[in-house]
């Protein structure tokens, strides 16, 4: 009797340490990210995921995408909850990603980078990101990208243009050329505000140079009282008004794509990630690439990272997980999936496909970077921003009263 | 015992305590999901607060300070919502109407046409503006390419590009999405109009104008309130099918009341503001809303 109670008893033990260790190694990490227009970054994903998980059982990794507008509002819904994320993208820097971090909704990562060594792997000026925040390293490189312009071969050739421009002013006699041809230089959607705000930073860079280009990025320095600042916007209306395939205020980005695609525009500002959507295409023997002629020495671009929340539960194998993405053997076999580059540099570029080289190129030429508007400003100036570009765009505010609209707004921040 | 269980029967005969306890939990779901969050966003519309972290604090009326007299986009979506609501009160109404009282006449296929004009009521919102998206597309639409087959070149327009034309683009994209369901509820007034009554006017010699002007018209007063303050609430409140086709743009030339109350609590991270921009949203719908009602209300005692 004593003796079936103490075999019931273990194995009423038994059975409790098994639902336990059951419940312990079955840990779920979810991973919040973007739903990305290069359909290569979504299958990698879904290989990356699986390969985990089969190299770690009782992991569960369970990734929901979205477009980039819910997917922010998404984070922000979650951030008063315990049901968030463990993983969450967001890009790198002080605008959109350090407003997370300051929120404290992000882990500092100064234990994992040492355990990782992610510094040893990782490029320098992707990593850089990570190091500005206050409160140790937040966040992991995901990808590191360059903007650049995409050019129709045949089109440049019709229009008399037999080398990519090397300056500014090159570039402006060639967008001048094909408009003589018939050929609208460049196409933008004017719906998705970042797009067309792509060419403003571009000029704000050239006209301003790299020191003034970051004061006025950074509010350091009135955009009223920059002269360089309403040339820029000055500029900017001339490639709207003489360069630009219209109407494109009422078209989103993936419209113009399809534009450019169609042989309708000599030109497109995009980042590396469009040399998968031109395969995906097979045309991307029609295009060739260069670098915007700013005459400084930055390349345009940046980072996304992939953040752990403060509020995971599971943060160990949230960052084990990170570590397998990072790793060079994930990289070297989803190469060109993100992204043209990798963002670790032990990964061997082996494609004989032009535009990655042109861009492995472009990515060795420029020893810095500066980022998009909308990753340097704070969000409602950044709102503000693309309102004053897409009043010059469409021709309701004059530009030379542009910049003095945009520094009222900021003047007016409490 | 006996007498309290006897005492409690009484008390449950009571038609005011059955009617309460009907009511209560109604009441209770509607303070809880509706009172509380209204209460909590007027609360909030004197705070600065980013939505992120527990960091809530008092600013009296900053926010509506700024919103009011700083921002450069809340005069622009008050105009626009203004307009909207305006225009919505007029058209699905009217266009509601006049499809209700064709489909009201005993012709062929009444029943299935009724189904096809009541369809856009029930298709999402957010696929209704991806539709009429491309339609007004200025390369590919619709619209567009029966222009040009029609010889009309210098009528095709950015139609959700160009400032002038972009909100009444969306609006006619909300006309058809709405007009069925004031078309739905005139058909159910219409049904009510006494026969009683038009067979005696028919008698007394009326045409089918004095018909409709002296007995289908006072018959379907109840029904035009309704539908009048339904179109007049729903426009004030106009987001998703904006949101779906223009966002705003372009340069903000679209933005709503709504919409920019949720930019900038959900997008910008600025709680207070968008609070304070919703609270005055709520005091223009309460400040047309009510009057409305007590005129009709007295209208309809005056004709009793």
């Amino acid at each position: 009797m004593q003796t079936s109670r103490k075999l019931r008893r273990v194995a009423l033990l038994g059975a409790i340490a098994t639902v336990v260790a059951g419940a312990a190694s079955a840990q779920e990490v979810k991973v919040w990210t973007l739903t990305f227009a290069n359909d290569s970054a979504n299958k990698a994903w879904a290989d990356i995921v699986k390969e985990f998980e089969a190299a770690n059982p009782g992991v569960t990794i369970k990734v929901e995408g979205r477009g980039t507008d819910e997917h922010k509002s998404a984070l922000r819904v979650a951030s008063g909850s315990d049901q968030g994320p463990d993983i969450y993208f967001m890009w790198g820097g002080l605008g959109l990603g350090g407003e997370f971090v300051k929120a404290g909704l992000s882990l500092p990562l100064d234990k994992y980078y040492a355990e990782y060594k992610w510094d040893d792997e990782l490029l320098s000026p992707a990593l850089s990101f990570s190091k500005q925040y206050e409160g140790g390293r937040h966040g992991v490189p995901y990808t590191f990208h360059g903007e650049a312009l995409y050019y129709n071969k045949a089109l440049f050739e019709k229009a008399g243009i037999t080398t990519a421009p090397a300056t500014y002013d090159e570039l402006v006699a060639d967008a001048e050329k094909l408009k003589a041809a018939g050929i609208p230089a460049i196409t933008f959607g004017g719906t998705v505000n970042w797009h067309v705000m792509r060419l403003m930073d571009m000029i704000l860079e050239t006209k301003c140079g790299v020191d003034k280009h970051d004061r006025l990025m950074s509010m350091k320095v009135s955009w009223a009282e920059e002269a360089c600042a309403t040339a820029s916007f000055e500029e900017f209306h001339k490639w709207t008004s003489n360069y630009t395939l219209k109407p494109f205020m009422g078209i989103d980005q993936a419209q113009s794509f399809n534009l450019f695609l169609g042989n309708r525009a000599a030109m497109m500002l995009e980042g590396d990630w469009l040399v998968g959507q031109l395969k995906g295409e097979n045309r991307t023997a029609d295009f060739g690439l260069f670098p915007f002629p700013t005459g400084t020495d930055r390349l345009y671009g940046f980072a996304e990272y992939n953040y752990i929340s403060s509020k995971s539960k599971v943060p160990d194998i949230a960052a084990k997980f990170l570590n397998y993405l990072e790793s060079t053997d994930v990289q070297q076999k989803h190469l060109g999936d993100f992204g043209s580059i990798s963002v670790n540099k032990n990964v061997k570029y082996t494609s004989t496909e032009p535009l990655d080289q042109k861009w492995i190129e472009i990515f060795g030429k420029f020893p810095s970077t500066f980022v998009n508007g909308d990753q340097a400003f704070p969000l409602d100036v950044t709102t503000e921003y693309f309102r004053v570009i897409n009043e010059v765009a469409s021709d309701n505010l004059d530009p030379k009263a542009a910049a003095a609209e945009l520094q009222k707004f900021i003047g007016n921040r409490s | 015992m006996p007498a309290r269980s006897g005492q409690l029967g009484r008390k449950l005969q009571d038609p005011t305590l059955q009617g309460l306890m009907l009511l209560a939990p109604a009441v209770l779901a509607y303070a809880v999901f509706a009172f509380y969050p209204m209460i909590d966003v007027i609360q909030l519309s004197f705070m600065k607060w980013n939505g992120l972290n527990a960091d809530k604090h008092w600013v009296g009326l900053d926010n509506y300070r700024y919103v009011l007299h700083d921002d450069p986009v809340f005069w622009v979506a008050l105009k626009n919502t203004l307009i909207w609501t305006f225009l919505s009160v007029i058209f699905p109404p009217l266009i509601g109407f006049g499809l209700a009282l064709g489909l009201n006449q005993n012709i062929p296929g009444r029943s299935p046409l009724r189904a096809l004009f009541y369809m856009p009521v029930i298709i999402a919102p957010i696929a209704v503006a991806t539709m009429w998206r491309w339609m007004f597309d200025p390369f590919f639409g619709l619209f567009n390419s029966l222009l040009s087959a029609a010889g009309w070149p210098n009528l095709i327009q950015d139609w959700l590009g160009d400032r002038n034309v972009a909100l009444y683009s969306v609006f006619i994209a909300y006309v058809w999405e709405v007009a069925g369901f004031s078309m739905v509820l005139f058909l159910a007034g219409l049904q009510g109009v006494s026969q009683t009554l038009v067979e005696a006017a028919r008698i007394d010699g009326a045409g089918r104008l004095q018909l409709f002007r002296y007995v289908t018209l006072p018959a379907l007063r109840p029904t035009i309130t309704i539908v009048l303050i339904l179109s007049l609430i729903n426009s004030l409140k106009a987001f998703d099918i904006v949101y779906g086709m223009t966002g705003g743009g372009p340069a903000q030339s679209t933005q709503m009341l709504a919409m920019w109350a949720y930019t900038q609590a959900m997008q910008l991270g600025d709680f207070g503001r968008g609070s304070a921009i919703s609270v005055v949203l709520l005091l223009i719908t309460v400040a047309i809303v009510i009057p409305y009602l007590r005129w009709t209300l007295k209208r309809q005692e005056a004709y009793q």
